[in-house]
């Protein structure tokens, strides 16, 4: 494994009280493999990234527990100079919101070309020549002279493609993309898809992607893990879980995506509100908003149960969820 | 989520937009299940909590808000009823006991002309109070109407008020205090504060200016407009609730400088003059004898800090009561 | 659902803002062609569904609609009459009629001021739309309708999440009764969970009170699932519309081909036999509209005509022998109904 987050748990201290953002989340990512993060807004998804990354924000957020083993190392026990020359080296992020992730008063080619002064030690002059060649990979039009231009006087799409050069200058091992697509227009969207995908082949780069987004989990994920208040409630190879889905919750967000192979009609709803990070709900957290839930599930915290090899669940009726399906 | 700060627990805040709470969210998860049209849920009455209320919830509990406001109760009550503590009066000096230092009944000494120190720090609160709280409802009244309107319905409106509050911050004020105060025979408080209104009504205008402007661009505006409100009723229902909080912060805090200048210009000679009782005519009357008679330069000088420093704390406190995102 | 007769009728729309320069004396140097000639009819009881990327003009639209602008050219027709140049009394009793549902719950709601101040604030600007004693009852009835608790009138927005407080925005839309709902991507800000709760929500409202909508949004599949008729806008301008059937699974111009296929499908199966169509570069700026057909810069299929000649939407010549469904508006020189048989499964 490349990356193997293991029963981390995180809060945050806030005025009105602890939120506990993420509660025992365990995933992995093979080298060469995309995992897809899937969750709502309060997951979790996002802080779990950040505290992989080693940028949580602290405080108000706190890591309380768990291991983040990254090429068999803890990331947790690591010093702070020793993390800071994994990231961007090893381990690198693509933000959301590239116009805020860049900074505007350095032309792109000064900001890609400070990765190699800094990292490599290279010269000024050779730091630009890979800047060039960087933009080039990415399909930046013009690159030999755009190099000069500052992020405002890039499209958002051209934007997300300089933050992709900026993640992969130094070919990281690991890419965590949090919701890299979310800001574009659908065009682009599949646009920048299609580059991150291309590139991950190439360098067989891990990718984390961090999406709320089931059609771009379903066209590049190789693994799914679905998070639900803090938690992952299922994880399996991306085929398994829209054919059957083994928690109420992911069968709850197939069934209530419009979909556009599927004509009108009523749409399926999960009933209720995601949940409060401040009074998560005893037992299994998702049992207010479950179909199937029952007084069990009221005072358990159901475990994650291996449904199949590669599958698992953490619903404790998680046969009576694939069987419904059929 | 976009465009939230990275420390902030995804959906943690989401529910508070506008820093407010998210004790409900659970609670509310079983009513909403309700269908449209459907018999009428019986969830439990959660109390209403404004955003005001919310504030004052937060500020009960700030200790630097309980101090503050403290000390300027007391200096309100020393204002309006100075004899309650010091019955004497602050005009009647014996020349031969200059700068005497403290004895029974007169704790703070006497100054130079042989005045009560005790007296005149307790009767110049009045002073400063008074050009402080006349100063800064005029400065807000002033500003808040001018910069809200240029603000509101921008343009040649916007365009003539930004120039002429820019020239009025080009000036000086203690240069501007100088020339115009000293045509000034008057011994009362008004033409300080006049002053004080003249030179400090852009900052409120620029501060209301933007809060208007913020406020302005919200859907919630737009909502109104779409319905066919009125701009006075979009001003005063929708735009000015959102856009006073700054105003408040900024008016507090400048309420504090307001008595600082007060005291400045009086100190200059062309502020309050005697027999107007003020800390500044005192501190100016008491630094000549610094090195022999301390007290009388310290209490007028010690109370004048405290006053100042406590409006501004004051501020400070309802800013971050206000705007708890600021922190 | 679907009736023929028009309540809204919008023929020649045109928004301009013009761009300027100089600080005292302004010259106009161009204009930001944010809408630049857009026709369309909503039917009673209809939805028409309008979709296009970021720029494209169709929040513009929506604000045309509602007279939050006023046009550069143009006529808006409601029930026959005009309402682009409408006296402001006047206006105002058009603004009943139609009411708009915003984007983002969390801006569109004023903090200062109580649900029950919200959602009943149409009835104090339009006091003859209900007698003052009455208010509070019909407050409550519509928290009712939306799926809210009634006695949630005294909290205020920020108590909500952002579903919820969608809700009392399609409540403080439905007060006044309106015929017409423009709503601006009203689900786009929600959580996947929540949308369809919104979005069935807005369904079941239509059948209950027999509204119209024109439902805005960038989300092909959301526009799919409510709209009875579907408009695509690029660059200001309506590149082809036609019914449900006719856009989807028949679409003969080459942009709405291409954002077909590239919105993600839930549904890895999928993925390898999917042929997707991937565009080259951006958006043009509405500040620089390409001359002739203003797609070609990305269109696959430009040729030396596209540049000169700019193509109406009509029916295209090829298409209309044929007839069937890719014979409806599509404002392409070389439209075909090439997505015909290939499967979006």
């Amino acid at each position: 494994m490349l990356l193997e987050v293991r029963d981390l748990h995180v809060e945050f201290r806030t005025r009105d009280g602890i939120a506990q953002a993420v509660n025992g989340v365990s995933y992995g990512v093979d080298a060469g493999e995309t995992l897809a993060v899937l969750g709502e807004s309060g997951s979790g998804k996002s802080v779990t990234a950040q505290a992989v990354m080693g940028i949580l924000d602290s405080p108000p957020g706190r890591i309380t527990g768990g291991q983040i083993l990254f090429q068999g190392r803890d990331l947790l026990r690591l010093k702070e100079e020793e993390r800071r020359r994994i990231r961007g080296a090893e381990l690198a992020m693509i933000f959301q919101d590239a116009l805020s992730a860049l900074n505007p008063v350095l032309t792109v080619g000064d900001q890609l070309g400070e990765m190699f002064i800094v990292h490599r030690g290279m010269s000024r002059k050779d730091a630009r020549a890979h800047a060039v060649a960087l933009m080039d990979r990415v399909h930046i039009p013009g690159a030999a002279h755009r190099v000069r231009d500052y992020p405002h006087q890039f499209s958002g799409g051209m934007r997300q493609r300089i933050m992709i050069a900026m993640a992969l200058a130094l070919e990281p091992a690991l890419i965590i993309a949090d919701e890299p697509t979310t800001a574009l227009d659908v065009t682009v969207q599949a646009q920048v898809m299609d580059l991150l995908a291309e590139l991950r082949r190439e360098y067989r780069m891990g990718l984390v992607l961090i999406t709320h987004d089931l059609g771009v989990v379903a066209d590049v994920a190789d693994r799914i893990a679905v998070m639900y208040a803090g938690r992952v409630v299922e994880s399996a190879p991306v085929h398994d879980i829209y054919k059957a889905p083994a928690h109420p919750y992911t069968r709850g967000l197939l069934d209530s995506v419009p979909r556009l192979d599927q004509k009108g009609g009523r749409l399926y709803a999960i009933k209720g509100l995601p949940p409060n990070l401040m009074a998560i709900p005893s037992g299994c957290a998702f049992h207010p908003r479950c179909p199937l839930a029952r007084d069990v599930c009221r005072t358990d915290v159901p475990p994650l149960h291996t449904v199949a090899k590669n599958r698992a669940s953490a619903c404790h009726f998680w046969k009576e969820c694939l069987h419904d399906r059929d | 989520m976009p465009e939230q700060p990275p420390y902030e627990p995804e959906g943690a805040m989401a529910a508070t937009g506008t820093g407010g709470t998210m004790d409900l969210a659970a609670s509310e998860a079983t009513t909403l299940e309700k269908t449209p049209g459907g018999p009428g849920g019986t969830g439990p009455e959660g109390k209403p909590r404004s955003l005001w209320s919310d504030a004052w919830h937060d500020l009960r509990r700030n200790p630097v808000f309980l101090a503050s406001a403290l000390v300027i109760l007391f200096l309100v009550v020393l204002a309006i009823r100075p004899s309650l503590i010091a019955p004497g009066n602050p005009l009647s000096c014996d020349l031969s006991k200059a700068l005497d230092g403290s004895r029974a009944g007169h704790p703070f000494g006497y100054d130079g002309q042989g005045c009560d120190v005790y007296t005149r720090t307790v009767h110049g609160a009045r002073t400063s109070v008074t050009v402080g709280v006349c100063a800064t409802l005029g400065v807000a009244l002033l500003g808040s109407v001018l910069g809200g309107l240029a603000g509101y319905f921008g343009r040649g409106w916007d365009a003539v008020l930004s120039r002429i509050t820019d020239t009025f911050f080009a000036i000086p004020v203690l240069l501007g205090g100088l020339v115009l105060l000293s045509v000034v025979t008057s011994t009362t408080v008004w033409p300080v504060v006049g002053f004080i209104v003249l030179l400090g009504w852009p900052q409120i205008s620029r501060i209301a200016r933007g809060a208007v402007i913020t406020a302005k661009q919200n859907d919630y505006v737009l909502a109104a407009r779409a319905l066919g409100a009125s701009d006075s009723r979009i001003l005063l229902r929708h735009i000015a609730p959102n856009a006073v909080a700054p105003v408040i912060v900024v008016a507090t805090i400048a309420l504090g400088t307001y008595i600082a200048l007060e005291a400045t210009l009086s100190y200059l000679g062309v502020g309050l003059k005697p027999p107007s009782v003020s800390w500044g005519i005192d501190i100016s009357a008491a630094s000549p004898y610094i090195r022999n008679a301390p007290h009388a330069l310290l209490w007028p000088s010690g109370a004048l800090a405290i006053t100042v420093l406590a409006f501004i704390m004051l501020g400070d406190a309802v800013r971050d009561a206000l705007d708890p995102k600021l922190r | 659902m679907t009736g023929t007769e028009p309540i809204l009728e919008v023929s020649g729309l045109v928004k301009h803002y013009p761009l300027t320069r100089g600080i005292l004396v302004k010259k106009q140097i161009g204009a930001v062609r944010a809408v630049d000639g857009v026709d369309f009819t909503l039917g009673r009881g209809e939805t028409l569904g309008i979709v296009g990327e970021s720029g494209c003009g169709k929040s513009t639209v929506a604000r045309l609609l509602v007279s939050l602008e006023k046009p550069t050219a143009g006529a808006i027709r409601y029930r026959g009459e005009d309402i682009t140049g409408l006296s402001p009394r006047a206006l105002k009793a058009v603004r009943r009629n139609i009411q708009m549902v915003f984007q983002d719950p969390y801006t569109s709601l004023n903090p200062r001021m109580t649900v029950g101040d919200i959602i009943g604030e149409p009835y104090e600007i339009h006091p003859e739309a209900a007698p003052r004693g009455d208010r509070r009852r019909r407050v409550r009835d519509l928290l009712d309708v939306v799926g809210l608790n009634p006695e949630y009138i005294n909290r205020y927005p920020h108590q909500f999440s952002g579903g919820q407080r969608q809700r009392i925005g399609i409540a403080r839309g439905l007060a006044l009764r309106p015929e017409i709902i423009v709503a601006d991507e009203p689900v786009s800000a929600l959580d996947v969970s929540v949308q369809a709760q919104v979005i069935n929500l807005l369904a079941g409202l239509q059948e209950e009170f027999g509204l119209s909508y024109v439902f805005i949004a960038h989300d092909l599949s959301i526009v799919r699932h409510i709209s009875d008729r579907v408009a695509v806008m690029y660059l200001g301008r309506i590149v082809e519309q036609g019914s449900h059937t006719e856009i989807y699974d028949h679409p003969t111009h080459p942009y709405t081909q291409a954002l077909l296929s590239a919105v993600p499908v839930p549904d890895p199966e999928a993925r390898e036999h999917r042929e997707r169509i991937i565009l080259g570069g951006d958006v043009p700026s509405p500040a620089h509209i390409p001359s002739g057909c203003r797609f070609r810069t990305r269109c696959w299929k430009a040729q030396e005509r596209c540049v000169r000649e700019v193509p109406l939407l009509a029916v295209p010549e090829t298409l209309r022998t044929a007839g069937g469904p890719a014979a409806h508006d599509s404002a392409c020189h070389f439209a075909e109904n090439s997505l015909a048989g290939r499967e979006l499964r």
